[in-house]
């Protein structure tokens, strides 16, 4: 008998945007069972309407054969439903057992008791292999450690059934496997998990069944010794896909950007990046490896000028960069796509024709005596459009409205549309469907092809690989390990430095270091 | 120049003291608990105004203790329509602060008139009353330091002693109880209480609520100990050094006491100097607690931005 049970899930969004459209889910108790498909086919909407956060147009849920129905997440926590967001819901300043207890804390009169706190926690965290000391601020733990605060959290309200967004995509390797491990063993305890991803080995490997989901449908459902990682792919996307991409040989001689002694200090006053030197030379991609937080965004953020640099010099084409505004280094050839499209690449309440020249206000051919050249504006954008068949209504349509490959292609076709020498790329295809994932990856590589130097940094083991010429890995800010990037390096071999259990001598990094 | 020393180091000037940072006191542990829960009350100037002028007026018809809870109640209602509007209308939260000030500025002057019969400066001809102070002279019996003892905590306000314990309270409540952690939470991460099912609007609203009835209470004591009667515009900024209060304090109870202390001490400052010094304009010497926070807030914030470059951020 099934303990929960989707049956007929449609939701349609204000404005017209079809989530869920039909979706049925089965889980067996005592499973795991992971949902798969590609950004955009539902998988979030679908585990918001299980949790309460979303309400359903259509279709009816049943927990115990018994018909449900969820208006907030407390109705779901309380009929045992746990649910683990990406975006972690912890106070960064609180410590781990003040934020297990948030919103049920266990008291004596009027006071927290604290000692009862902490050794619920402790026993938890025994009991399901999930080790975690409970006093530290969370804010001073390592993600995979946030994370399993975030799923003790979830125990702590006695949660039968425990869904986890994307777990695997802010982990390094080894902490994967740690996870898997906590997974397991919540299993056996009699726990339910379900397991939201689109890495395809991962889902082989700690599930028991899948579910399929495209365009806001479900494909089917099948066991998971049934399937392979292939079939399993097609069934998402519907036809075979490749993820591969073709790079051209190319001279890798001219220095075009380089980086040395560079320390950063966050506004919190730790050392995020400590003492880094790094060259780019054109024509090639370097890939900056690390697990999120370990200085990579940060390094891209001085190099780019958003960012104060406490110590170290940044040369780009040969010009020192270090008093140069943004403006100016964008003025040698520097060009930028950012982590965060909404918050930092994009103005999302502004049209994409005007998002398409935003960096050029000093252009003479956009701006003439102070006054916006709007025909101009317009061809450019109608042009840049159909180049990087961006899928919208108009040049005149708010980029808001897009999709986030789409959004995302509003970035690329901006930053690329002229030739960089420096390409900065953080993220490319976060959040990204794989059509569009795959026209991103083509057009960075064809900037490296034409002779542009880019720095690229994703949380993405496989991008890094398909795209990088070269591989540095960061941990703590600094780099541990240099890679050429040949078919035999594998994403194991990476995260072993990725999570400083291993640093390669200087010698064994010379050759990739250049 | 001896006579200020003198001044300075007298029983009497410390519980000037006392008295002038009450007011100052119990504004700035209402901006706290607002701010701490991620609504900063710009309102507590008004707030403090029109809980002065209510005090005074059910003064007349009331006892004193009936005086006080009507003025912390004025606080409290203020701090709830501050909600309704910021957090149900959805309106900007500083504006709907700045509205409360403006309101209560005019509104006061408004209310003065009519409860006076036309009088728009002060409430000279209503029989206000105030707030007994707690005489404690049995301390003078105290062999040796009795007398000391005594010239020292005697003759405070009913509503000092109260401020004192509240500033205990407060701390209590935000460190050691569950809705202190949801508070100090919803300030600073509100998605997190949000997902563990903690109303996070229905916090906030409590939280100007109470912030509104200290500042109520700040008035009272302003208006029937610090001075017995209504004057336009008594609070004279009170309310915003209170703000400054909250920052300089680092955002804690205790923080708060001392940074109310300090200004409170510069006000009590500019109370005895005239009497001393009759060459200086009296104008320039009510300026002292007004320069003395835009001075202690400049070299905090220079502070900070040292420490900051100091590790190399900024």
């Amino acid at each position: 008998m099934a303990l929960l049970e989707a049956i007929g899930i449609g939701k349609t969004y204000p404005g017209g945007v079809v989530a869920n459209d039909g979706v049925n889910l089965v889980i067996e108790p005592g499973e795991v069972h992971a949902v798969v498909g590609e950004n955009g086919a539902g998988k979030s909407t679908l585990m918001k309407i299980l949790f309460g956060i979303e309400q359903p147009n259509a279709g009816t849920l049943l927990l115990d054969s018994k018909q449900v129905h969820f208006s907030k997440p407390r109705e779901a926590i309380d009929a045992g439903i746990g649910m683990v967001f990406q975006h972690f819901s912890l106070v960064p300043s609180f410590s781990v057992y003040e934020n297990v207890v948030l919103g049920s804390e266990p008291r004596t009169g009027i006071r927290l008791d604290r000692n009862k706190a902490i050794a619920e926690v402790q026993a938890l965290s025994d009991k399901f292999r999930l080790k975690v000391d409970p006093l530290p601020p969370v804010g001073s733990l390592p993600v995979g450690q946030q994370q399993r605060v975030e799923i003790l959290k979830a125990l702590y309200r006695n949660a039968r059934i425990l869904i986890l967004d994307e777990p695997t995509a802010v982990l390094a390797p080894q902490e994967v496997q740690e996870l898997f491990v906590a997974i397991r063993s919540l299993v056996a305890q009699g726990k339910t998990v379900i397991f939201i991803a689109h890495k395809l080995p991962e889902v082989l490997e700690i599930s028991n069944s899948i579910t399929v989901m495209r365009q806001g449908k479900t494909v089917g459902q099948v066991k998971t010794k049934e399937v392979t990682e292939k079939s399993l792919a097609a069934m998402m996307v519907g036809r075979e896909v490749s993820l591969r991409v073709e790079r051209k040989p190319t001279e890798q001689t001219e220095r075009v950007a380089s980086v040395s002694g560079l320390r950063i200090v966050n506004a919190r006053g730790t050392e995020v990046v400590a003492g880094l030197d790094l060259n780019v030379y054109a024509g090639e991609i370097v890939g900056l490896v690390g697990v999120e937080g370990n200085g990579q965004a940060e390094t891209l953020e001085a190099i780019a000028g958003l960012r104060h640099v406490a110590a170290g010099d940044i040369v780009v084409a040969n010009q020192n960069a270090g008093p140069l505004t943004v403006l100016q280094r964008r003025g040698l050839g520097l060009a930028s796509i950012p982590e965060d499209r909404i918050a930092e690449g994009l103005s999302t309440g502004s049209t994409v024709a005007e998002n398409l020249v935003a960096t050029r206000l000093n252009d003479s051919r956009y701006v003439r005596g102070g006054l916006l050249d709007l025909k101009a504006i317009k061809a450019n954008a109608l042009r840049l459009i159909e180049q990087f068949s961006i899928r919208v209504g108009g040049p005149g349509s708010a980029v808001g409205t897009l999709s986030g490959g789409n959004m995302q292609k509003v970035v690329v076709a901006r930053e690329l549309s002229e030739q960089p020498k420096l390409l900065l790329v953080n993220q490319p295809t976060r959040g990204v469907d794989l059509g569009a994932t795959q026209f991103i990856w083509r057009t960075i590589t064809d900037a490296r092809d034409k002779g542009a130097a880019v720095l690229l940094s994703s949380a993405d083991l496989s991008e890094l690989l398909a795209l990088s010429d070269r591989l540095l890995v960061l941990y703590r800010g600094k780099i541990v390990a240099a890679f050429l990037n040949t078919p035999d390096l594998t994403p194991e071999t990476l995260g072993t430095y990725m999570l400083g259990l291993s640093t390669q001598t200087a010698d064994e990094m010379q050759a990739a270091l250049k | 120049m001896m006579e200020l020393l003198i001044t300075v180091f007298s029983a009497t000037f410390f519980v000037t003291i006392i008295r002038t940072t009450t007011p100052l006191l119990l504004a700035t542990l209402g901006g706290l608990i607002a701010d701490l829960g991620g609504a900063l009350n710009v309102a507590l100037e008004g707030m403090m105004l029109i809980g002065c002028l209510t005090a005074v007026i059910v003064s007349v018809y009331a006892p004193w203790y009936v005086a006080v809870a009507a003025g912390l109640g004025a606080g409290a209602l203020l701090g709830l329509i501050m909600a309704f509007f910021a957090f149900r209308l959805k309106a900007d939260i500083i504006l709907v602060g700045f509205a409360i000030n403006i309101l209560a500025a005019g509104g006061t002057v408004f209310a003065l008139a009519i409860a006076t019969g036309g009088d728009k400066g002060t409430s000279i001809n209503l029989q206000s009353k105030a707030v007994p102070a707690v005489d404690l002279s049995f301390l003078s019996a105290i062999p040796g330091i009795g007398p000391v003892l005594k010239s020292f905590l005697s003759g405070h306000s009913v509503l000092s002693w109260l401020a004192a314990f509240l500033v205990f309270a407060v701390w209590y409540f935000l460190y050691r109880t569950p809705w202190g952690l949801w508070l100090r939470g919803v300030g600073e991460y509100p998605a997190a209480p949000e997902a563990a099912g903690i109303p996070v609007n229905k916090i906030r609203t409590w939280s100007l609520i109470v912030s509104g009835a200290l500042a109520g209470l700040g008035g009272a004591q302003l208006a029937m100990f610090n001075y017995v009667g209504f004057t336009r515009d008594m609070t004279a900024g009170r309310g915003f050094i209170a703000l400054g209060a909250v920052l300089l304090g680092a955002r804690h109870p205790v923080g708060a006491l001392l940074a109310a202390l300090l200004f409170g001490a510069f006000e009590a400052l500019a109370v005895v100097m005239p009497g001393l010094f009759n060459d200086i304009p009296a104008e320039l010497i009510r300026m002292i607690p007004f320069v003395v926070t835009i001075a202690a807030l400049v070299l905090f914030s220079i502070r900070a931005q040292r420490a900051l470059a100091l590790r190399g951020v900024k």
